[in-house]
């Protein structure tokens, strides 16, 4: 495991806020979730989300420990485009917001994306987008939770695993007592920590290195990282733009927030929020471009973020990254596990397995399914098996192949199903063929081409005509 | 093509100026939410 030659913090420090924090999460979703009355009240918070709830919880979702851990990581590796493409990421919520305008004008009473995919395009496509979606979900939880171990370990010493699994293990624990209320909730209070933590080291790093001095030693020793025509990060900028999109059109995550929203705030909540949200990414990464000027040495390129606010700030630093990434990686981990736990609920459990199943059967369901996705990301999250950046690449040939059979789904009406099925099945083959024949910065772009020519192709040659009103079935509302 | 100290700054420093302000206009609308009662 890769830690610190010295780690800023000592453990001791690092248990103390990790205990302090764990206890504010737990406490504050425990608080949360006893309003909670009913499956729907746990799963989409009753619906009646309002514009500052409904604002943070989608900022601090997409923020992620990727922002703090993956973005100085990319920059380091693409300089300046690196920072861009990922502030691309914002794209996908500013799109996501007229769809989540239609969503709950056409789905009032929808649960999950895996609701909309079964019956717009049938058992074909829901299952095909099943998988892709529950894979997805999976390598983001297991992103998170690596992205927990190797902060705690390269800033504190403590053992990766152990980490990992206190990380993981908070926030199953708050998700499960207070439901999605207790997500939104929590979501608020990191995004504040999150965004003063990192624009605090962000004026450190100017103040501390300054931009003449951190310019001069980039174009000495790694000119490449300002140079504005780099081949490779040019394609990383557009499929960084397509993975973005992809992730937020077809996952539960964004769904399920789009039910949650009161009326009239699921627009103006995700254009807010990515307008927000696009200058995080260059907040966060650019210090990595600090490290030929501060000469440190990275052992390895997911720990840079950590690294250079260690030698910046010394331990100060060290506790500031500590408490943003905690928060940061809080407000992912609760919102993938209570999303990705309504779709196995919902699509698998009550879809495939017991259609008949009572309210209260799903209520006592759903907890146990919040339980084992936490139990499964721990299993996968023991041996480090990837960098984050290659874990989040690699899952861009499945999400890419989603954006055209979703956003296309949403507005028209003559949509192939079959073909839906088909692009969401090839975009990704196609995806992963370019994603180890060539290289992770075109697998999205390469599954977005395929589905797309699939859908407009098998539209074309033979139109279906689906009734809208189909999406809002009166037995839908089964909780 | 290297991308100049000047729009190096412009580009870092705008966009910590921004992340600056938006905990603040969260704040005010939780404010807002919450004196509507539309907080939940």
């Amino acid at each position: 495991m890769n830690s610190l030659p010295h780690a800023a913090l000592d453990p001791d420090t690092g248990w103390l806020i990790l205990a302090v924090f764990s206890l504010i999460w737990v406490a504050l979703g425990a608080h949360l979730g006893r309003r909670t009355a009913g499956l729907e009240d746990y799963m989409l918070a009753g619906r009646k989300i309002g514009l500052a709830l409904g604002t943070a919880t989608t900022m601090a979702t997409w923020v992620t420990s990727n922002t703090t851990m993956a973005a100085p990581q990319l920059a380091l590796q693409m300089g300046v485009w690196g920072m861009l493409g990922y502030s691309l990421g914002a794209v996908g919520l500013l799109l996501f917001a007229p769809l989540a305008r239609r969503i709950h004008a056409l789905m009032p009473t929808g649960f999950t994306s895996g609701d909309f995919v079964r019956l717009r395009y049938g058992n074909t496509a829901w299952r095909v987008f099943l998988v892709i979606s529950l894979v997805y979900g999976f390598g983001w939880l297991v992103s998170m939770g690596m992205a927990g171990g190797v902060l705690v370990n390269a800033l504190t010493g403590i053992d990766y695993r152990v980490g990992m699994t206190v990380i993981l293990a908070v926030c199953v624990l708050y998700t499960l007592l207070g439901g999605l209320r207790a997500v939104i909730g929590t979501d608020f209070l990191q995004t504040l920590i999150i965004l003063v933590g990192v624009v605090a080291l962000a004026w450190l790093a100017i103040s501390g290195v300054g931009f003449e001095r951190m310019h001069d030693a980039v174009l000495a020793r790694r000119p490449e990282l300002l140079n504005l025509l780099f081949p490779a990060a040019l394609m990383f900028l557009f499929n960084n733009l397509l993975f973005g999109i992809g992730e937020i059109f077809h996952s539960n995550v964004w769904w399920s927030r789009a039910f949650a929203f009161r009326e009239g705030v699921g627009f103006k909540a995700y254009l807010i929020a990515g307008i927000f949200w696009m200058p995080i990414p260059i907040v966060a990464g650019f210090v990595a471009l600090t490290v030929p000027a501060l000469h440190i040495n990275v052992p390895s390129a997911d720990m840079v973020g950590p690294l250079v606010a260690a030698r910046l700030l010394g331990s100060s630093g060290a506790v500031i990254v500590f408490i943003v990434v905690f928060a940061a990686l809080a407000s992912s981990l609760d919102s993938l596990l209570a999303a990705t736990s309504d779709l196995i609920l919902t699509d698998l459990y009550k879809g495939h397995l017991r259609p008949q199943a009572s309210e209260t059967e799903l209520a006592g369901a759903a907890r146990w399914v919040i339980l084992g996705l936490g139990l499964l990301a721990w299993l996968l999250c023991l041996p480090r098996i990837t960098t984050l950046a290659q874990l989040l690449y690699f899952m861009g040939a499945f999400v890419a192949s989603t954006i055209w059979p979703i956003a296309a789904g949403l507005f028209w009406r003559n949509v192939n199903p079959a073909g839906a099925a088909l692009a969401m099945l090839a975009g990704t083959v196609a995806g992963l063929a370019g994603y180890f024949l060539i290289g992770f910065y075109v697998a999205a772009l390469i599954s977005a081409a395929v589905s797309m020519s699939i859908v407009l192709l098998s539209t074309w040659l033979r139109p279906g005509e689906f009734d809208w009103a189909l999406l809002s079935p009166a037995r839908e509302t089964h909780r | 093509m290297t991308i100049s100290v000047t729009a190096l700054a412009v580009l870092v420093g705008t966009a910590t100026l921004v992340t600056t302000l938006v905990p603040v206009v969260l704040v005010i609308f939780w404010i807002r939410d919450w004196l509507r009662g539309e907080l939940w």
